[in-house]
């Protein structure tokens, strides 16, 4: 043995010295994504001329001069691999594609594509791994901080709960949602839930004018999301991917204990004049309410699939189950999805392609009471530490001493609804290719979804005089109900449980067929454009009812049909039915010169129910162009290797109103009581206006993009978006008379807001080798909204309320941003009476240990009765948010981490019921109790007080950064799993939601405004989004 | 086959660029629209029963007439717990005010619900009962500028037809004599067409119409003819005057079970069949006066938990003879109330951040057994009795004595509401007739929402009302919002 190998060193140091002039090395090249071997890529040695190229199995054979030491791997879409040669003569090489390329695909809509380098418009695209790399439920969650321009805030935590996409900022006092389309199937906000990210292969982000390929429902931009396809020439590809883990809160309030809080409340009363209720103030800890309703609740995903492809035929099918559960409510707040996917293509001729997308969805979800007062959390917040869980029989306790505050826990015993949706999406389109340079296509898609809701009403009782009691007593006794007057023949009747069922169906489809034309002359000159119709109808009918005295006040018995209501009285029916169409055309044409210079127009007509007959049609358009100075013959620079300005303008619309907003019908109502019985009559409802037209909104957006060292991609947009005749529902005259119930004054075009702001991309691929990668991308966005006019007569609209008792907080005003913040200034506190006598300005009522308000109106006198000395005091629009995303690798270890920053939104602190008996947070200890004991936070009282008046007192600052996900993997070599008939295997642990860091003192303060654009940054005791531990594997055979 | 479908999918073209814009005429379904409306009977009637909707939103008037004046405060949890009425209760209020910006929105929406109803009047020929129908209309329309004229004084008329979005910004206000004017034509063809009685309960009948017109008048001081109407319910009205014994009597008056009772003559309907939300008032059908009255927090035995709003003052309490069974009939003593149970410690109550005067309205109170569905808060089923005979009486007795110095008659009518009440009779004349007259009106109408419209219009209210400025808090601001969308052109109400 040792002496064979003797002569086996003896060989190959004689081969070495026989060919000392050259050398010869060969090998294979593969892809490192799919193992396959590469042909057609170019390996040269480096400093020379020489070269090769693979042949049709990835196989090179390179003669080198002994001097050589590397050799160059280069491949259209592959990173650029240099590697040593040593003394070696095999060197085989994997090439890794190159993600962040400027040659990634970018769709544009209706069948057009381009890559970043020749982009001329704002849009972005998001790629799969992105979007799965972060293992969130929903979409909308994946897209926070992941791209400039494009703001995601959370509109509740929980399971099923959505969030506000909102793309260049808010632009309406109305419906802000931008247009999504999957697959070319029109879904909304609310639709999203239905896709499993999983799913996704891209997001495309239209965020300027260029969107105005899809006209009046562009505004606020276009998301293009395309599902997974399969490859064709491919063996099946057998995928799963499943996931386990824990959420938890990732917050809790700092509320006051027993002791704390009987301290607190006896100086309320004695401070208010009134008997201390509690003797004694060494009450312990007490009750954590916090504590009793959060808990740990599971989340989990197993999602399989399978693709491949003939050399007509692709096809990626697959199924999922997605299930969480609420960390308030466990099962009573819970969100369950199941999927069946296919997606096929196939050519059923030469020339003619045919397109299947198949889509159905089960969706489950349950919700409690949130964001609001008198939802859970609201309740756990206010109720008080010194009431035990339960009282002695056992039942929950009442918590008598605030009426408006019920047992948190005894509200979710008593919560029993369901939704569920049953959806199909599909699309099948046929594409057939005239000749070399024109292709037409036709299809038509759809969305066919069920939703079925129930929610029961068992008699209840939360304690003595609490609203949503439905029992008449503790006993759970019914009400009793008089129909008709008892004396002629009416009857007293039991209310007993009662039940609620809808079923709404919706019907959307759009038949769209349009034609791609392609073509290039003397090589330099390519021209492209496209042109189609489309008709899109959206229809829904819905029938609901409700019936009382479900039998033995059961959830088991909950259906409308179990009812014993006597003679049918209380049940009733209600059910309504909608349709709206859209018809349009549209054309797109785009030419290039050799790649250098690009110019793309847009126009499209779109004819909509929604408007008046007087304005029902609209033209839309948009111009972009774009310099790619790189490709000049004068550009020289070892620092940029590619530079393009870019500059785009145009207009879009916005057509998300009711339907028929513009006719004045009779839905209005006015019902009145005669013998004792309600009598439906008939009012006008919204007033007419024919004249209604669509929002225009218009984009001026100025780009460049540019990369550096072959290693950081940047992209800069300063964009100004104006949007005009904005859809308002003014305030009117009273004249009018339209402020009866069911009456709206009528929709009218008035007022512009704009939005400006700066978008940073920047992508640094910082290492790119076979066994390791780091890139880190960061983006930013810088964004100023401002209302620059109203409708004549127009002085503001009044938005959220704060607190109990209707003072509005928020306002839409000219010259300020939608939703600012409109109250008191204070300016600390009085410490003592002589500060109050000497104070320049009268503040009536004012005693030591009260605010100090600002007087605004400089008329000395603080006008409580009035606006005049209010003002803004904040607004829930950020200066800047930004994000940041990191994905590292090392031989099989992969990690990855996504932080998203909001910087100078404001919150309004409104989970605090001002009642002296309720809770309240830690802070309020460091109250004012004698001079110079505080400047910051007013005295205890329950005596009159002007101290509960909004102002900056319940407004904080809601900046935050946040660990969004942090993620560890590990795959498997695949040399060892093979033999499992694995080829690829990775097992991960990640985080969700770990780190937070705010100054704000609620939950959480990634809030959004689930009310609307006038509700953002008010804090009811927002439902959280977890803090999530997870384990998964995804393995492919 | 390639060229039959490259001639297939040109055609669909040209059948998609070709006018289908005709596909965009749809109508929405199983709606009806406003301008065609009015084609059966009952379509009439339906629009009717609209005009009532708006006299439930009343409930804010209940209010304002009792914080306006010394007779309560405005309570609540804080003070900033509908702030307009705070401001109201503190002679502080000023342009800005959603309680008054809501009196001339709901009123007017009223008037436009009449309106729409006139503007339709002939369109159908042989309607049944159409004297009747736009008799009641009539009376809906006069209530409604009733409401405005007092509040606001000078206000613009719009009569019998619907105005547009553009009308609405050039309309001036008309003189307050022009407004009384066609509410007194209103009343008159109300008054002419109905009949003293109607078998469907709530309808209005000729009993209010001649009540109501006699308040107008009274409010103009017109005696003469305020006393001969008023005469005229008195004597020919299906009306009669109650004996009480008992305050707990005198309080079972306003209960459910004694809704349109003889006393009453003129009440506003609610139910509590039907759930209700804060997010819209003027869509409840039951009342929402009780509710908010009623006691904070409340624990114990008849009462049912409210929002202590609109609390009696002590003033108020202390005003009434001691023996008068109306004192503890109208206001709630609560400590007294407590002390009298057999186990006051059982009962616990509290009080809100908006006040507290240790008295609660006995009158339209959140009671248990009368309570409406969730939330039932809002849906209280007690009627509001808008008019009451005894008003009338009073009334009466007062045009009479300032009128035409029938002194006698006014002494009888006054010693009539007394004497139900077992107090002692008046021989007063002359002013000091007037004076026991209104001294009475407080007493005996005490909660109801008529007492700083009496303090206004008999020129007592700088004297009793903390705060009221003469020449100024005669007339509430309007709103200045309103005076903006109407196109800015009003004059604001002197001395706002």
């Amino acid at each position: 043995m040792k002496q064979t190998l003797q002569v086996l060193t003896v060989l190959l140091l004689c081969f070495h010295l026989v060919h000392a002039q050259e050398t010869t090395i060969s090998g294979t090249v593969y892809s490192l994504e799919d193992e396959e071997s590469l042909p057609g890529v170019s390996v040269t040695v480096k400093g020379t001329t020489i070269g090769v190229t693979t042949n049709i199995d990835g196989q090179y054979s390179i003669d080198v001069p002994s001097d050589a030491n590397v050799l160059v791997f280069t491949f259209v879409g592959m990173v650029k691999e240099e590697v040593r040669i040593g003394n070696r003569s095999t060197i085989d090489v994997y090439l890794s594609p190159n993600i962040e390329q400027l040659s990634e695909v970018v769709i544009t809509g209706y069948g057009g594509q381009t890559s970043r380098k020749e982009l001329t418009g704002a849009s972005v695209r998001v790629d799969s791994k992105e979007i799965t790399q972060r293992q969130v439920p929903r979409l909308d969650q994946a897209l926070q901080g992941a791209v400039s321009g494009v703001s995601v805030t959370t509109n509740s935590g929980s399971p099923g709960g959505s969030s506000n996409i909102r793309i260049r900022g808010i632009s309406t006092s109305g419906d802000n949602n931008p247009l999504i389309i999957v697959d070319g199937v029109i879904y909304d906000q609310a639709g999203l839930n239905a896709l499993n990210p999983n799913d996704i292969e891209s997001v495309n982000i239209m965020k300027d004018a260029t969107a105005g390929i899809y006209g009046v429902r562009a505004a606020n931009g276009v998301i293009i999301i395309e599902t997974k396809k399969g490859k064709k020439n491919s063996k099946p590809q057998f995928r799963f991917d499943g996931y386990y883990g824990i959420q938890e809160t990732s917050n809790q309030l700092d509320l006051l204990n027993a002791s704390q809080y009987a301290i607190l409340v006896n100086e309320a009363h004695l401070a208010g004049g009134r008997p201390l209720p509690f003797p004694n103030t060494q009450l312990g800890e007490g009750t954590d309410w916090q504590n009793e309703v959060f808990q740990q609740a599971p989340i989990q995903n197993y999602n399989f699939g399978m693709s491949g492809g003939s050399d007509k035929t692709t096809y990626d099918i697959g199924g999922s189950y997605f299930g969480q559960e609420g960390i308030v409510g466990g099962p009573k707040a819970n969100f369950d999805r199941y999927n069946a996917r296919i997606n096929f293509t196939t050519e059923l001729a030469p020339k003619l392609t045919f397109t299947n997308v198949m889509l159905f969805t089960h969706e489950r979800t349950r919700t409690l009471p949130e964001n609001g007062i008198g939802s859970v959390l609201y309740n756990t917040i206010n109720a008080y530490p010194t009431e035990p869980l339960r009282q002695d029989d056992g039942r929950f306790s009442f918590l008598e001493r605030v009426q408006d505050i019920i047992n948190p826990l005894a509200q979710m015993e008593n919560t029993f609804n369901q939704s569920i949706v049953n959806k199909i999406t599909g699309k099948q389109e046929l594409a057939y290719q005239i000749n070399d340079h024109l292709k037409a296509s036709g299809r038509i898609g759809y969305n066919y979804s069920m939703v079925d809701f129930d929610q029961f009403s068992p008699l209840a009782w939360f304690g003595p005089g609490k609203a949503p009691n439905t029992a008449l007593n503790e006993n759970l006794d019914p009400v009793q109900i008089a129909i008709g007057d008892p004396d002629e023949g009416g009857v007293l009747i039991d209310r007993g449980a009662s039940v609620f069922e809808s079923r709404t169906t919706f019907l959307d489809y759009v038949l769209e067929g349009f034609l791609n034309y392609d073509r290039t002359f003397n090589d330099v000159h390519n021209f492209s454009a496209t042109f189609g119709v489309s008709f899109n109808e959206v229809t829904s009918r819905s029938l609901s009812g409700t019936a009382f005295n479900i039998p033995n006040n059961s959830i088991d018995l909950a259906n409308v049909g179990a009812n014993q209501a006597p003679g049918g009285f209380l049940n009733n029916v209600g059910g309504f039915r909608g349709i709206q169409r859209l018809y349009s055309q549209f054309l797109r044409a785009e030419y290039d010169y050799n790649k250098k210079y690009l110019f793309s127009s847009v126009i499209r007509r779109d004819g909509s129910t929604r408007f008046g007959p007087n304005n029902r049609f609209g033209y839309f358009g948009s111009g972009s162009a774009a310099w790619v100075i790189s490709e000049e013959s004068f550009f020289n620079s070892s620092v940029f290797d590619f530079v393009k300005l870019s500059a785009s303008f145009g207009v879009v619309g916005n057509d998300r109103i009711g339907d028929f907003a513009w006719r004045g019908l009779l839905n209005g109502v006015g019902n009145y009581v005669f013998d004792g019985v309600i009598q439906q009559g008939v009012a006008i409802g919204r007033a007419s206006n024919p004249d209604l037209r669509w929002e225009t909104t218009q984009h001026t957006n100025l780009g460049v993009d540019f990369t550096m060292f072959s290693k950081i991609d940047a992209s800069v947009n300063y964009f100004i978006k104006d949007t005009r005749d904005l859809l308002f529902v003014p305030d009117v005259s009273a004249l009018l008379g339209s402020f009866g119930a069911g009456g709206f004054p009528p929709f009218v075009n008035a007022g512009t807001v704009r939005n400006q702001g700066l978008e940073v991309d920047l992508n640094f691929n910082l290492i790119e080798r076979r066994d390791a990668g780091l890139s880190i991308n960061y983006n930013f966005t810088y964004l100023r909204n401002e209302v620059l006019s109203g409708p004549d007569g127009f002085d503001f609209i009044p938005g959220s309320p704060f607190g109990v008792g209707g003072e509005i907080a928020t306002r839409f005003q000219v010259g300020f941003p939608i939703g600012y913040f409109f109250g008191f200034e204070t300016d600390g506190i009085f410490q003592n009476q002589a500060e109050i006598d000497n104070n320049p300005v009268t503040q009536p009522g004012a005693r030591p240990g009260d605010l100090r308000f600002v007087d605004q109106s400089g008329d000395g006198r603080i006008d409580f009765g009035g606006d005049s000395d209010r003002t803004m005091i904040g607004s829930p629009i950020p200066d800047f948010i930004m994000g940041m995303n990191v994905n590292a690798n090392y031989k099989g270890f992969d990690f990855s981490a996504n932080i998203f920053a909001s910087i100078g939104n404001d919150i309004v602190r409104n989970y605090e019921r001002q009642q002296p008996f309720a809770n309240r947070l830690e802070y309020r200890f460091d109250r004012w109790i004698g001079p110079n004991t505080s400047n910051e936070h007013p005295r205890e009282t329950v005596g009159s007080t002007r101290n509960t008046v909004f102002s900056d007192y319940f407004v904080e600052d809601g900046s935050f950064v946040r660990l969004r996900n942090i993620q560890v993997g590990y795959t498997f070599p695949n040399r060892t799993t093979q033999y499992l008939g694995i080829s690829n295997l990775r097992v991960y642990a990640s985080s969700i939601n770990l780190l937070t860091i705010t100054g704000y003192k609620g939950f959480d303060p990634d809030i959004g405004g689930g009310g609307g654009p006038l509700s953002q940054g008010i804090d009811f005791g927002f439902y959280p989004q977890p803090r999530t531990f997870m384990g998964g594997l995804s393995l492919n055979f | 086959m390639k060229n039959i479908l490259i001639t297939f999918i040109l055609s669909v073209f040209l059948l998609g660029i070709s006018s289908c814009d005709s596909i965009l005429d749809v109508d929405p379904l199983f709606t009806e629209d406003a301008e065609s409306f009015f084609n059966t009977p009952e379509d009439y009637e339906r629009a009717l029963i609209a005009s009532y909707d708006l006299l439930q939103t009343s409930y804010l008037t209940s209010w304002i007439g009792e914080m306006a004046s010394d007779n309560a405060i405005a309570g609540g949890e804080s003070v900033n717990d509908t702030r307009g009425l705070h401001d109201i209760a503190d002679m502080n209020h000023g342009g800005v005010n959603d309680e008054l910006q809501l009196i001339m929105r709901y009123n007017y929406t009223g008037i436009a619900r009449c309106n729409f109803l006139f503007e339709a009047r002939g369109q159908l020929e042989n309607l049944p009962n159409e004297d009747r129908i736009y008799a009641e209309a009539s009376f809906l329309r006069a209530y409604f500028y009733f409401e405005l004229v007092r509040y606001f004084g000078d206000m613009p008329l719009i009569i019998d037809r619907r105005i547009g979005i553009d009308e609405a910004t050039q309309i001036d206000r008309a003189p307050a004599s022009e407004v009384y004017a066609q509410i007194e034509r209103d009343l008159l063809n109300a008054v002419e067409h109905l009949e003293w009685t109607n078998p469907t309960v709530g309808r209005v009948t000729k009993g209010p119409a001649l009540a109501l017109l006699g308040k107008v008048y009274l409010f103009q001081e017109k005696f003469t003819q305020a006393a001969e109407v008023l005469d005229r319910v008195i004597n020919e009205g299906p009306y009669s005057l109650l004996q009480f014994e008992t305050s707990e009597e005198y309080t079972a008056m306003f209960t459910v079970n004694q809704e349109g009772n003889s006393e009453s003559v003129f009440e506003i309907q609610y139910t509590g069949v039907q759930g209700g939300s804060f997010d819209c008032f003027v869509c409840l059908q039951g009342n929402i006066s009780p509710g908010f009255n009623g006691i904070r927090n409340f624990v114990g035995p008849i009462y049912a938990p409210g929002f202590s709003y609109n609390l009696p003052t002590e003033n108020l309490y202390n005003s009434f003879d001691p023996n008068d069974l109306r004192r503890d009939g109208a206001v709630l003593n609560i400590d007294a109330f407590i002390a009298a149970q057999p186990d006051p410690s059982a009962i616990s109550f509290s009080v809100g951040g908006g006040g507290h005067t240790g008295f609660y309205n006995n009158k339209y109170i959140q009671r248990q057994n009368e309570l409406g569905l969730p939330d039932q808060r809002l849906t209280s089923p007690v009627n509001y009795r808008v008019i009451r005979l005894p008003d009338v009486y009073l009334m009466a007795a007062e045009a009479h004595n300032r009128g035409g110095g029938n002194d006698g008659l006014a002494q009888q009518y006054l010693n009539n509401v007394r004497e139900r009440v077992g107090l002692p009779t008046v021989n007063a004349t002359g002013t000091s007739l007037t004076e026991a007259i209104w001294q009475e009106r407080r007493w005996e109408l005490a909660g109801e929402g008529l007492r700083f419209w009496d303090l206004v219009r008999t020129g007592q209210a700088a004297a009793n009302i903390e705060g009221f400025q003469v020449g100024k808090h005669e007339l509430f601001p309007i709103p200045q919002v309103e005076i903006d969308l109407a196109g800015g052109n009003w004059q604001q109400n002197p001395n706002y």
